[in-house]
């Protein structure tokens, strides 16, 4: 029942394919100048070993610079979804599109960052922001991850193992090492899972300050619908493969924490996932 | 109270932190030579450690000592680098490689159950007393743990670093060089230690049964002297050059794994 109410309400999902196509053709030609990477999927599908396919037929057309939160159920396909977007995945149908052209950096790199923070255990915290940057000299790799590290605070921490810091300061010198070389596009998978809740408000503000700052896309894999509805610009709800609910989060910045606008929104998508169990 | 005003002096707590692992042998010496000056016990069998010592004193005025410690230690190290080297070269392939784990491990682990030990009369019908003979068997001792551990160290690297490596564009050499190799190091040094305990007792038996040179020869040459003091000589020396081998490995693993909170330096 309240997945019909909401479909009729966001009109977006119920239209036909050809519709959408070309909505998405429009989007495009509009925001070829914008900073940051766009991204166009065109009946992009992925199946492993020939069963069920976990992404299914999916279009999708991100405008450069735009954070977007993608939730579901855990086994919806959003994480292969991130995973295929960043070409970690070969699709077994359809293509990925990533749109430089136009923009400053038509090369800029895509970065992802895990609910794992992955350092290297043996280099230094440093080191392991450098690990984000290719060429240059040393002294120039340096010199840009020791400002990358003072960007989240840890500029203090250069010369310290990974091993001496706390779950929420090693998931930060990650971000520091994805955003050491200015990434077009950042893809985020459920990184602030493993974190305490009040580490979790500090990273989510911080992620939002940076991507303001530096105007890459976003792309943030959540089961948590409040931290999508703090932190993104539009929202999409995938089920089994496909996009069953695309929202706008039309709440000015900076947000306020508890916004009743926020908390309706969070509502309803939450409604939109507990409906979809059947 | 003066402890503490004169900081430079360690405290009694850590002085008797640094010799507590020595008081047991300590007092097994004093116990023993005890024994032996009250004569409770034949010095004929067992001399006490004073006589031992006084046998390791003329041993070392004459050389004699230091010529058979020598032999002993360039032929534990020249077997132990070409072994090890062997074991770890194979390792690192078997492991990065698919195709050469498929053609050598199966050979390498039929071979290994073999007890090393038991090729000695093949190996001096074929290098005769040489220190062809002692070479074959330390490096062939060796080969074996350093081969396993240096392979289960490379399999058992976290897949997900090996996966950030190749995000970040980390080209095959450098995805080895600064995420594969530090990642295996700690297995490796496992079976570093273990090939160091085999090293000693390969080059002991070999060296008992046939040399005319080194440690062994020196403890069964005494023994058909009846001078037992030079035979619990021996004895010792293995005792303190085990202790040495470990001592310079927990060295290494301290500077090579300090990132490790399991092996940084107290």
């Amino acid at each position: 029942m309240f997945a019909s109410t909401l479909r009729r309400f966001e009109g977006a999902p119920a239209a036909p394919a050809r519709l959408r196509r070309e909505a998405i053709d429009r989007e495009i030609a509009r925001d070829r100048a914008a900073p940051g990477l766009g991204l166009t999927l065109r009946g992009l599908s992925k199946s492993f070993d020939g069963g069920k396919p976990v992404i299914d037929g999916l279009d999708l057309h991100i405008p450069a610079g735009q954070f977007v939160a993608v939730v579901g159920r855990s086994g919806c396909g959003k994480s292969t979804l991130l995973r295929l977007i960043l070409g970690l995945e070969a699709p077994s149908a359809g293509r990925v599109a990533v749109e430089g052209e136009g923009t400053p950096r038509p090369d800029a790199p895509r970065r992802i960052m895990f609910q794992e923070p992955r350092l290297l255990p043996w280099a230094s915290v440093l080191d392991n922001v450098a690990v984000g940057l290719r060429g240059g000299t040393a002294a120039e790799r340096r010199a840009r991850a020791a400002s990358a590290l003072t960007e989240v605070g840890l500029a203090e921490k250069a010369e310290q193992w990974p091993a001496t810091l706390s779950g929420g300061q090693r998931q930060r010198v990650a971000l520091a090492r994805a955003l050491v070389s200015r990434p077009g596009m950042l893809a985020l998978d459920e990184p602030l899972g493993a974190l305490d809740a009040l580490t979790r408000i500090d990273m989510q503000a911080m992620i939002e300050r940076i991507w303001r700052a530096q105007g890459f896309t976003a792309l943030l894999v959540t089961h948590d619908v409040a931290e999508a509805v703090a932190l993104a610009d539009r929202i999409l709800v995938v089920e089994s493969g496909r996009i069953a609910l695309d929202v706008a989060v039309p709440v000015p910045r900076p947000r306020r924490r508890g916004d009743p606008e926020l908390a309706a929104l969070e509502g309803r998508i939450l409604d939109h996932l507990l409906d979809g169990r059947g | 109270m003066s402890a503490i005003s004169r900081p430079a002096l360690p405290s009694p707590a850590s002085v008797a932190r640094r010799l507590a692992p020595w008081l047991l042998p300590a007092a097994i010496l004093l116990g023993w030579q005890a024994a032996g000056s009250a004569g409770l016990v034949s010095t004929r069998l067992m001399p006490a450690p004073l006589d031992v010592a006084a046998a390791g004193w003329r041993l070392a005025e004459t050389g004699e000592l230091w010529t058979n410690l020598g032999v002993s230690f360039l032929r534990a190290a020249s077997g132990f680098l070409i072994g090890g080297g062997i074991g770890f070269a194979l390792g690192l392939a078997n492991g990065l490689s698919r195709l050469s784990d498929s053609l050598t491990d199966t050979t390498v682990q039929m071979i290994r159950n073999i007890p090393h030990l038991s090729l000695i009369p093949l190996v001096i019908l074929w290098f005769g007393i040489g220190e062809e003979a002692k070479l074959f068997l330390v490096a062939l001792g060796v080969f074996f743990p350093i081969y396993a551990n240096t392979l289960h160290g490379i399999r058992s690297v976290d897949p997900q670093l090996v996966e950030m490596g190749r995000i970040y564009g980390m080209s095959r050499p450098e995805l080895f060089w600064r995420v594969v190799l530090p990642g295996a190091l700690p297995s490796v040094f496992v079976g570093l230690r273990y090939a160091l305990g085999i090293m000693w007792l390969t080059l002991i038996v070999a060296e008992t049964i046939s040399a005319s040179s080194g440690l062994g020869y020196m403890a069964m040459q005494a023994r058909e002297f009846m001078l037992v003091d030079v035979v619990v000589l021996a004895i010792l020396i293995y005792a303190l050059l085990g202790k040495v081998a470990d001592l310079a490995t927990r060295r290494l693993e301290r500077a090579c794994l300090a990132w490790n909170p399991a092996y940084r330096a107290a």
